[in-house]
């Protein structure tokens, strides 16, 4: 310990040097942040306007109805529906509620699941009787030309049908949904079928909270 | 101050990406399409340029001890409004380049250019250098998704040209690319993080022994 303190420089301690440090870093800071503050102003209103955009072309993807649909305001996430969610394996991040020709028309949830690269993040229609419309994958990080597969919504060759599509008209009474029972996987993507299908099992569960 | 020069280095005798190897990071994982290099490319060169101007600017007034600490304020208050601004305009590009945009403030080449250049040489001098060091890290970064785009996916200018492409009136960022080597063909593996590894070497590589060369030949022809 002695001699690593002996071969440490000694640092100058001029009170009046450590204050002119101090001060320049603390008005540069300012000024950036300032300006930073200029800019969110200009872009806050375009960028809430686009995310927004995306988040509604994802749920009209998921709709039976996708031009007659309105979508609500997200709605509040209870502990329930979160609960649900975590149960069949995935968390639900955003619930929406799904108006058809003014009546209720079920939800639209945005749900997290794990792939076989990480998170999938993916948005499920679910009617107002608790049957799945759509499902449309909205991030995912799954590798390029296999899991990948399963996110584009390609063929499973043995049935030809898209693999997302499989999904479309299935409800609680299907029970739980699982690869290789009810829904057929990409042959060699497995793993990503899986997890999207834990979500999808994850909506539905969520969906029975909600009625 | 020579234009020239400093070109010069920019592009090929100091290259920031193939001579001095810096931002590695960035130019292994964006390099899939024609459109994510472009994109990065004008980011970095737009706050390479701003940024070098800053600092060399304030030079006089940066206290020795603290100019590494300020050089990082300047230059992530310019990324941060790249980035919003990018997010409000220009939403494909933000989309497909994602978070290698906030990234930008780690790259080894905007610190490297202020700590080695800007904050020793004038305004005018550290502004040239930014654009220069900028071209030349676009220009690889254009090569790369050339080579990885064509071999690994088959295409051409994805994101750009192509069916869905601003040519035929979609938005930036949709085109398909254009299908060169049919589909079946393609090397999946080249448009993989390990394929920007490859790719990256074999370039690095090719470099080196271009700018060894001249002096071998001298070499030879003393002896």
């Amino acid at each position: 310990m002695s001699t690593e303190a002996q071969t440490k420089e000694k640092v100058q301690m001029d009170p009046k040097y450590i204050i002119t440090l101090t001060v320049t870093l603390c008005v540069t800071c300012i000024i950036v942040a300032g300006l930073l503050g200029l800019v969110n102003l200009v872009t806050k209103d375009p960028i809430a306007a686009i995310n927004k955009e995306k988040t509604e072309a994802a749920m009209r993807e998921v709709v039976a109805d996708p031009d007659g649909s309105t979508f609500s305001d997200a709605l509040e996430l209870t502990d329930e529906m979160t609960a649900a969610a975590s149960g069949a394996g995935a968390t639900l991040t955003e619930a929406y509620g799904v108006t058809v020709g003014g009546e209720a028309g079920g939800y639209a949830l945005k749900i997290d699941t794990s792939g076989s690269q990480g998170t999938i993040t993916m948005m499920v229609g679910v009617d107002a009787d608790g049957t799945v419309t759509g499902v449309s994958i909205v991030k995912n990080s799954e590798t390029s030309g296999i899991g990948s597969k399963v996110m584009n919504n390609e063929i499973v060759k043995a049935t030809g049908v898209h693999v997302l599509d499989q999904f479309k008209g299935k409800s609680a009474a299907d029970g739980t949904l699982s690869v290789g029972s009810n829904i057929d996987a990409i042959s060699g993507a497995t793993v990503s079928s899986r997890g999207v299908t834990t979500g999808v099992n994850a909506a539905l569960a969520v969906a029975g909270v909600l009625g | 101050m020579n234009f020239a020069r400093q070109f010069k280095e920019g592009l090929i005798t100091n290259n920031p990406v193939l001579v001095q190897v810096l931002g590695m990071c960035s130019t292994m994982a964006i390099t899939t399409s024609f459109f994510n290099g472009i994109g990065m490319g004008v980011a970095v060169t737009i706050i390479l340029t701003l940024s070098n101007i800053i600092i060399s600017a304030i030079r006089k007034l940066v206290p020795d001890k603290i100019r590494i600490a300020m050089f990082i304020v300047v230059i992530a208050g310019f990324v941060t409004m790249v980035d919003l601004l990018l997010q409000a305009f220009v939403p494909a590009l933000s989309e497909s380049l994602g978070v290698f945009i906030p990234l930008i403030v780690v790259n080894c080449i905007i610190l490297g250019r202020a700590e080695s250049f800007s904050y020793k040489n004038g305004v005018a001098a550290s502004a040239v250098d930014g654009i220069c060091q900028g071209i030349g890290y676009t220009l690889v970064l254009m090569v790369m998704c050339i080579v990885r785009e064509l071999l690994g996916a088959g295409t051409f200018g994805g994101g750009i040209l192509g069916a869905g492409g601003i040519l035929e009136g979609g938005a930036l960022g949709a085109g398909k690319g254009i299908r060169i080597i049919p589909e079946q063909f393609p090397i999946g593996v080249l448009t993989l993080p390990v394929g920007g590894f490859i790719v990256l070497a074999c370039l690095i590589a090719a470099m080196q022994w271009a700018l060894a060369r001249p002096k071998k030949e001298k070499e030879e022809s003393k002896s």
